[in-house]
């Protein structure tokens, strides 16, 4: 298959090197003289957000909220929201908050299918309207809300 | 063996659209760096006869008219989703060669017990990848890399197909071949279509059928190599690491016509940070610097309308010793630029080439100079670190500094939605 004058010349092949990147290490003691701690045997990788919120990072996508009418779900205007497109059936969207296309713009709401032609867009918030959203409408579910962060300080 | 090839349509505006809803079925035209040109079309632009690689400008009442929506190359954008793309391939499975930015090889063999047929592998990538990246791809089977190629744009051209295309018999293989234009074959490009047509081959199944001897004749044992590829036998294999590049190179066009040799030099060094970072990131040094001056091909002078005076003129500057930090590159390629260039021309274009690339850890002193400053690479290694940390040139070199304006010409960015904080999306 791979005729002599084929193979991979001497100058081209190239010395492979671990990439020059360090976690830095959960430190679980203090640095002592003299005798080093028993304790340094166990040294963990550093906690990391993206393990605990990130499910699938290929399809995993942040979004601001730009209202207050999910608000009775303890998300409000300026949090900060993670969103999986993993997560777009039906079966595993039922009435939860999700990311969705309507028209124009991505909304958050939450969804719930009454039959195979009409579902239910809800808001958290008496100020506004349940959407109606029809067969043949401009409409996608992009994927469900895993986590919202909220400014503290 | 059964390659695939993964290939996203119209990838720049797919990403456009992926964040921006309105933009569907609009026609949608994205810009190369610096508004230069236009480098991705919508298959609505196609259809209004817009070319590939012509300036904005040449379309102006065509793209005011039917309100062609432009944008600036979002790379932050379009890198973070090739990634993505990428690394959903990996979900299906185990051997990606990461071919193009939008493109990408896989090996389909031995996956017959989890997908019941191949067209359904193709079919479950392309409705995995709408989902989750919100991009359109098509899918491409054949037995050969390049056949795999012939079936992606069989997968993008007829609507029929639905965007998966298997060539895994014979008689699909021969059927696709005979109605294939030669020119469109991978690798065969411009060069090939016109000696191949004056010889009366138009398809690529007569290519296929030609002799071996006048292959290797006309068209060396690359040629070859293609044919055996045509008959199904691999002769390209999948290229699992990529192969650290042998030159690197950048020659974005001025937005306008620059004159003087201080502007000149100011995008050298721009340019020639740009490719000594790209340098330093796949660990290589160089041995040589070339550089090239060019005038406006077409352009006519003002006035009597005749052609002007074209110019172009390259040097290449071999270094007394291999290395990637910018100041050592820029002060011989700044003495090269001072040895080509001529006063009195309006240059379009000035580029920079770095050659004779040497891996990271091979450095040899010479009899009669010392090695490279070992300071100054370790020095650069930490500037990088800095601006991917910071942005693109926070930290440079003073004479970049000359005109701050010069580096991007922007006008139609989009936000940088999965990379900046303040550009991500916001739901209404």
């Amino acid at each position: 298959m791979i005729e002599p004058e084929d193979r991979i010349a001497l100058q081209d092949v190239f010395r492979a090197r671990v990439q020059r990147k360090y976690a830095i290490p959960f430190l679980m003691d203090y640095v002592q003289a003299g005798f080093p701690s028993p304790a340094e045997n166990y040294i963990e990788r550093v906690l990391s957000l993206d393990d605990l919120c990130i499910y699938h990072p290929e399809a995993t996508y942040f979004i601001r909220v730009g209202s207050d009418s999910m608000i009775g779900d303890r998300i409000d205007r300026g949090d900060f929201l993670l969103w999986d497109a993993y997560y777009c059936s039906p079966e595993v969207t039922h009435g939860k908050i999700v990311v969705v296309q309507l028209g124009e713009d991505f909304a958050v709401k939450r969804i719930n299918y009454v039959d195979s032609n009409q579902l239910i867009l809800e808001s958290s918030n008496p100020k506004y309207l349940p959407i109606y959203v029809n067969k043949g409408d401009k409409f996608k579910v992009c994927g469900r809300v895993t986590f919202a962060f909220q400014k503290l300080i | 063996m059964l390659y695939g090839l993964v290939d996203a349509n119209a990838f720049y505006v797919s990403c456009e659209r992926s964040f921006q809803p309105r933009l569907e079925d609009k026609p949608v035209i994205v810009l190369s760096n610096r508004d230069g040109c236009i480098v991705a079309r919508s298959d609505e632009v196609k259809a209004l006869g817009i070319k590939m690689s012509k300036p904005l400008f040449e379309y102006k009442e065509l793209i005011e008219a039917n309100n062609v929506q432009v944008f600036s190359s979002n790379y932050a954008l379009y890198a973070d989703m090739s990634r993505r793309l990428m690394s959903t391939l990996t979900h299906f499975v185990d051997d990606v060669e990461v071919y193009s930015v939008d493109e990408a090889f896989i090996l389909a063999d031995g996956y017959e017990g989890i997908y019941p047929s191949v067209r359904g592998l193709g079919e479950s990538i392309r409705q995995t990848v709408a989902q989750w990246l919100r991009i359109p791809v098509s899918v491409g089977f054949g037995p050969t890399k390049t056949l795999a190629k012939v079936a992606n744009k069989l997968a993008k051209k007829q609507p029929e197909l639905a965007g998966v295309c298997v060539l895994d018999t014979q008689e699909a293989i021969d059927q696709a071949l005979d109605q294939f234009p030669v020119g469109d074959l991978w690798g065969v490009g411009g060069r090939y279509t016109g000696m191949l047509k004056g010889n009366g081959v138009e398809t690529a199944a007569q290519l296929r059928d030609l002799p071996d001897d006048w292959i290797r004749q006309f068209m060396t044992v690359n040629g070859l190599r293609l044919v055996h590829e045509l008959r199904g036998t691999p002769c390209k294999m999948l290229e699992l690491s990529q192969p650290a590049k042998k030159s690197i190179c950048a020659e974005p066009g001025f937005g306008t016509l620059v004159a003087d040799l201080e502007t000149l030099t100011d995008a050298l060094t721009s340019h020639l940070s740009r490719c000594s970072e790209k340098l330093r990131k796949q660990d290589s040094l160089c041995g040589a610097v070339t550089v090239y001056l060019k005038t406006n091909k077409f352009r006519k002078t003002p006035g009597n309308g005749l052609p002007a005076k074209h110019y172009y003129k390259s040097i290449t500057v071999e270094l007394p010793h291999p290395t990637n930090s910018t100041p050592d590159l820029l002060k011989y390629a700044v003495s090269g630029l001072k040895a080509i260039f001529a006063f009195g021309y309006n240059y379009q274009k000035i580029g920079v080439m770095l050659t004779d690339l040497v891996p990271f850890d091979y450095r040899q002193k010479g009899v009669f100079v010392d090695g490279p400053n070992e300071k100054m690479l370790q020095l650069f290694t930490v500037v990088d670190r800095l601006n991917r940390r910071y942005g693109q040139d926070k930290l440079r070199l003073a004479s970049q500094q000359y005109n701050p304006d010069w580096p991007m010409k922007q006008k139609y960015l989009s936000p940088r939605y999965t990379t900046r904080w303040e550009d991500i999306l916001e739901a209404k």
